[in-house]
């Protein structure tokens, strides 16, 4: 059988060299195609934040920045976390990569409910809601709501690679789903920078 | 450079042959039979929205119609339009002939994601059978374009169309996905970009298209389902919303959905008309590069939909100017493939003949495109028959034709038989007379001003318009023998070689109908496969044809 090294100096079979770099390209493409989604809405959102109603409409109160402000941090705290699992499954520290992949999967959770706190004193204390306050509630949160979407299916995602890592499905030199799994949350991650900027900041 | 190896790895892995009829055709992951699904649920497909257009038709015999009421009218051209698009076309070409071709063509096993490409199939007949529901609960009166406020007040079926699209689009988007991957990676040692097929760069034009723009498309639909079922005013301008942001993200995809639909059987054309030629394709780089070209260009150009809908005059004039430039790289292929019938041996099969007639048409529906794409001209025609006129003429001048010319010529690698030439003749000269008796006059009638998408007209066009309906019975009859050849000959066709066409591609070099693991050994490519003079630029492919025994997992 044929065999490949790989970065990092371990050494893979060749079928799983060659599947692993479909598989990657397949992901990022997907990636690719996930971007263009958000993009899509984000231009739908420029295109009415400028549509000359003036921004937030009248009579509409937009979100705490300081709540934003530490979601986000949560959030860039966890592509951290995720970060160094990833590197200590590479070198074989299983423990801590566990510890790691749990903290980042906790930040993740958190983040959610910082999400739903912020949702709930929107709706109840400023009367903000998704379909009664024109153009503001429907880019907000269809956008948040959809990014919202996607750390909740990561959350799960990262919660089955864990399970899949304790039952030996990877080891040092095959891991390509823990990979997928970190470019996934880096995404999300990405895609909050973005969001966070568009929505409280400017 | 590709990452497949000759010796270790997916080149050699061979999975066994799958046992049993469901495995083997029905939840298969064979890319050549999921190519044939695809052809065949598209065709099942093309029927029922062929029906709808020959009621369109048989309305339009009479100014004041009466043949259905003026709401059904409105719920039939929607529903024959958005199928003939999204489930006729755009799968045929990228799910139907990609698959069946593409993978063997570059000298690959499989596409890279089997799985993956079942899963995009299975998708596709669940989407189009929603799509036809909608019609159970009313369905969408705006016209494939669905433009908002209307489709904000049509009735429940406008949502079911939303999900059934969106639903196509997420098959289509896995297809682009997949596609992408294995030509980027998969394709067998010395097949290097610039010794693909032509075939294969119009997939591969194609499959960021459907990856990028399908995309987009989702978003617009997902933002017109939230905002009919739930109230979220993106398009609503009574609420803040604005119809032209609709009209924005839906020709963002739309535009280059256009280009989904025809690069593909510009690829077929490629392959067909060399073959059929007997001469290497004149202008190969110009051709691949054209292609790629039109796809990029294709993104810029989405506006030239909309001069009418009042967007700013300092936008409209870069969007006439980049598509009139986009115009160009499609006259390259046009000439190149003119220079290739120059003086070559021409041989007049029935495959040949759509691909003239492709010629003839597609250049004919261009040159009016290039018109409405002229901004003042654009105004006077928008919203008249000029516009059927035209889209018919690249869309069924066009990809249709490409599409019968890839069955004719694919049909013997598919079945190991040929179609009826004597009826492909017959199916080929009354579809040309049928088409243009009923796609040419609309262009005087779009001029004169009859306006589209209305089920009654000014007595004075009833003329026009009931030779128009005769001539689409005509086109009718034209598929119906071509479907009774097709169907008879899968059974009763003369038998065909493993290379009736003399074509040289790698399709061409193993038996028909392909073997499930498509070649014994991977081939080493050393050429172009259009040199027809030349010997086969292939190595390693001797036992293709022989009795020698599978190496069946033998990695």
């Amino acid at each position: 059988m044929a065999v490949v090294s790989i970065p990092g100096g371990g050494e893979v079979d060749q079928l799983y060299a060659e599947t692993r770099a479909l598989r990657l390209q397949g992901f990022l493409l997907f990636l690719v195609s996930d971007i263009v989604l958000f993009s899509s809405f984000i231009f739908a959102y420029l295109y009415l934040r400028n549509s000359g109603q003036g921004w937030p409409p009248p009579g509409v109160t937009r979100p705490a920045i300081a709540l934003g402000a530490v979601n986000a941090a949560i959030l860039f705290g966890s592509g951290a976390t995720m970060h160094y699992a990833l590197e200590n499954f590479k070198h074989g520290k299983f423990m801590r990569y566990a510890a790691f992949m749990i903290s980042t999967i906790i930040l993740g959770v958190l983040f959610l409910s910082g999400q739903g706190f912020e949702y709930y004193t929107l709706y109840v204390h400023d009367h903000v809601s998704w379909s009664g306050s024109g153009i503001f509630g429907a880019s907000f949160f269809t956008l948040t709501g959809m990014h919202g979407f996607h750390v909740f299916c990561g959350i799960w995602y990262l919660t089955i690679l864990l399970l899949q890592s304790v039952h030996g499905v990877y080891d040092k030199n095959k891991y390509f789903g823990l990979t997928a799994g970190t470019l996934y949350w880096h995404f999300v991650d990405v895609i909050w920078v973005v969001l966070f900027s568009i929505f409280y900041l400017v | 450079m590709s990452v497949i190896a000759e010796h270790g790895g997916l080149a050699e892995h061979i999975h066994p042959e799958p046992q049993g009829f469901i495995r083997k055709y029905i939840f298969s992951l064979d890319h050549k039979i999921i190519g044939i699904q695809y052809i065949i649920t598209a065709f099942v497909f093309f029927v029922l929205a062929g029906c709808l257009a020959e009621i369109i038709r048989i309305q339009l015999m009479h100014a004041n119609g009466g043949f259905i009421t003026p709401d059904t009218y409105d719920e039939v051209y929607s529903i024959h339009g958005s199928a003939m698009v999204w489930l006729v076309i755009i799968p045929m070409l990228t799910g139907g002939f990609g698959n069946l071709v593409m993978p063997v063509q570059i000298g690959a096993r499989d596409v890279a994601f089997p799985w993956l490409n079942m899963i995009s199939f299975w998708i596709f007949p669940v989407s189009g059978l929603m799509l036809f529901s909608s019609f159970l609960m009313g369905a969408p009166v705006a016209g494939w374009t669905e433009y908002p406020p209307m489709s904000l007040q049509g009735a429940a079926g406008t949502s079911m169309w939303c999900a059934a699209i969106f639903l196509v689009g997420v098959s289509s988007t896995l297809t682009g996905i997949n596609f992408l991957v294995t030509m980027l990676k998969m394709r067998a040692p010395g097949m290097t970009y610039t010794r693909m097929p032509l075939f294969c760069w119009g997939q591969f034009a194609t499959a960021p298209l459907l990856m990028i723009a399908t995309t987009a498309l989702a978003a617009a639909l997902a933002a017109l389902f939230m905002e009919r079922q739930f109230g979220v005013p993106f398009y609503d301008p009574t609420k803040g919303g604005s119809p032209v942001l609709w009209q924005h993200m839906f020709w963002f995809y739309s535009h280059p959905a256009v280009y989904i639909m025809i690069l593909p059987a510009f690829g077929i054309m490629s392959e067909v008309i060399s073959v059929f030629s007997r001469k290497p394709i004149f202008g190969y780089r110009l051709i691949a590069f054209s292609s790629a070209a039109i796809a990029l260009a294709g993104f810029m150009v989405w506006a030239h939909h909309m001069f009418t809908s009042g967007i700013a005059p300092y936008m409209q004039l870069p969007f006439m100017v980049i598509t009139f430039i986009i115009a160009v790289p499609t006259g390259v292929k046009i000439f190149s493939w003119i220079a290739t019938l120059w003086e070559g041996k021409i041989h007049l099969t029935s495959s040949m003949l759509f691909a003239l007639g492709f010629l003839v048409l597609f250049t004919f529906g261009g040159i009016s495109g290039v018109f409405l794409a002229a901004i003042p001209f654009d105004l006077h025609v928008h919203g008249t028959y000029f516009i059927p006129a035209h889209l018919h003429f690249v869309l069924v001048g066009g990809s249709l034709m490409g599409i019968f010319s890839g069955i004719y010529y694919w049909f013997p690698k598919m079945t190991g038989r040929y179609m009826s030439e004597f009826w492909g003749r017959v199916h080929f000269v009354l579809f040309m007379i049928g088409f243009l008796g009923t796609f040419l006059p609309m262009h005087w009638l779009g001029a004169e001003g009859m306006p589209r998408r209305v089920a009654t007209y000014d007595p004075q066009f009833q003329g026009v318009n009931q030779f128009e309906s005769i001539f689409s019975f005509i086109m009718t009859l034209a598929i119906l023998i071509f479907f009774i050849n097709a169907l008879y000959s899968i059974r009763n066709g003369k038998k065909a070689g493993h290379n009736p066409w003399g074509a040289r591609t790698l399709e061409w070099q193993i038996p028909s109908p392909m073997p499930y693991y498509n070649f014994k050994h991977i081939p080493s490519v050393f050429g172009l496969p259009y040199d027809f003079t030349e010997p086969l630029p292939y190595a390693h492919l001797e036992e293709e044809l022989t009795d020698s025994p599978v190496p069946v997992g033998s990695h």
